[in-house]
């Protein structure tokens, strides 16, 4: 099981989908969910200094409208700025290569693939999730 | 991290979960610990109610986001007919005008085929009376001389020539006159 777990997506219907496939799935018990990539960023900043309640994954989605900057940026921002060892990836309903390309330079390690059912997908990252913390996982996309 | 509940809080929890139906909730149950028995059953219960609870809220949210997702194709088809229907009545609307100059157009053209029919046939009768009279005239000449029938056929022939030239620039003037109105109408 996963400690913690932020979501950053700006469509509040998926927040309860993901909390319930996480609960069903046991996945993590502890799961923070916002609407704004800038709110991400500014407690990632915070995290930077003061590391308690930092989550061990964040799953960002692609297009987070009303945000100032998309899901790529973000990931980057995470990585690059303020990131310092959590796992990352993105989950959208697209699945755009160029877009994936973009996600890995990001840093990006993994890409789902947001639809109807979403908990065969959520299963198969929680067995390759080790993986991914130790950094021994290649970029995976689950679709 | 771990909870355990003391004695007295399980049988409180116990109680009301066989007399009010009500368990607890939430994750909270995951994180649980206990050796009693009927407490580990309890617990059990609780999971899968929540579980049923939370599989029923998933499907609930599946539904909701599949109607959204229907009803923001359903606006973006109904916003691409409008702009087809916009674009339908601009080329009616462009049509009508041309439809409308066309009819101008042809009706023009038949005023003015009228007016030239009517010119034509004016000229000829006008001509035609000219000659008619002045072939008269000269024959009246030359048979009868400078007689008194011979005067009054010149003078009936100056008259008629004097009217025929009256009333053709008449019509000329009369047809000049109404183009001038229609184009001043144009205008």
């Amino acid at each position: 099981m996963i400690d913690s777990i932020l979501l950053v997506d700006d469509e509040n219907l998926f927040h309860l989908v993901f909390e319930d496939a996480c609960s069903l799935l046991d996945i993590t018990l502890n799961l923070q969910s916002m609407t704004s990539a800038d709110r991400a960023a500014d407690l990632f900043k915070v995290w930077q200094k003061k590391p308690k309640g930092k989550p061990d994954c964040v799953f960002v989605d692609l297009n987070i409208i009303g945000s100032s900057f998309n899901g790529i940026e973000l990931t980057r921002k995470i990585n690059y700025e303020y990131g310092n060892g959590v796992v990352i990836g993105i989950i959208s309903s697209s699945a755009d290569n160029e877009e994936m390309g973009k996600a890995i330079n990001a840093g990006a390690q993994f890409w789902i693939v947001k639809s109807d059912d979403i908990e065969p997908r959520l299963e198969e990252f929680k067995k390759d999730y080790a993986g991914y913390s130790n950094r021994s996982n290649e970029f995976k996309v689950y679709k | 991290m771990k909870i355990s509940f003391c004695k007295k809080d399980i049988d409180q929890l116990i109680k009301l979960s066989e007399e009010k139906n009500i368990f607890l909730e939430g994750n909270i149950v995951k994180v649980i610990e206990t050796d009693s028995e009927i407490f580990k059953d309890y617990i059990l219960k609780a999971k899968e109610k929540d579980d049923t609870a939370r599989k029923k809220r998933l499907e609930i949210t599946r539904q909701v986001q599949d109607q959204n997702k229907l009803l923001e194709k359903k606006a973006k088809e109904k916003e691409n007919l409008m702009d087809d229907l916009k674009l339908a009545l601009s080329d009616a609307e462009g049509a009508k005008e041309a439809a409308i100059n066309d009819l101008d157009l042809i009706q023009k053209k038949s005023q003015f085929e009228l007016m030239g029919q009517i010119i034509r046939v004016a000229l000829w009768v006008i001509m035609s009376v000219g000659v008619l009279t002045s072939v008269l005239y000269i024959v009246a000449l030359y048979t009868r001389g400078s007689g008194p029938d011979t005067t009054l056929i010149g003078n009936t022939w100056s008259n008629l020539l004097g009217i025929l030239l009256t009333n053709s620039f008449s019509i000329v003037g009369t047809i000049m006159g109404v183009k001038y109105a229609n184009d001043k109408k144009e205008e």
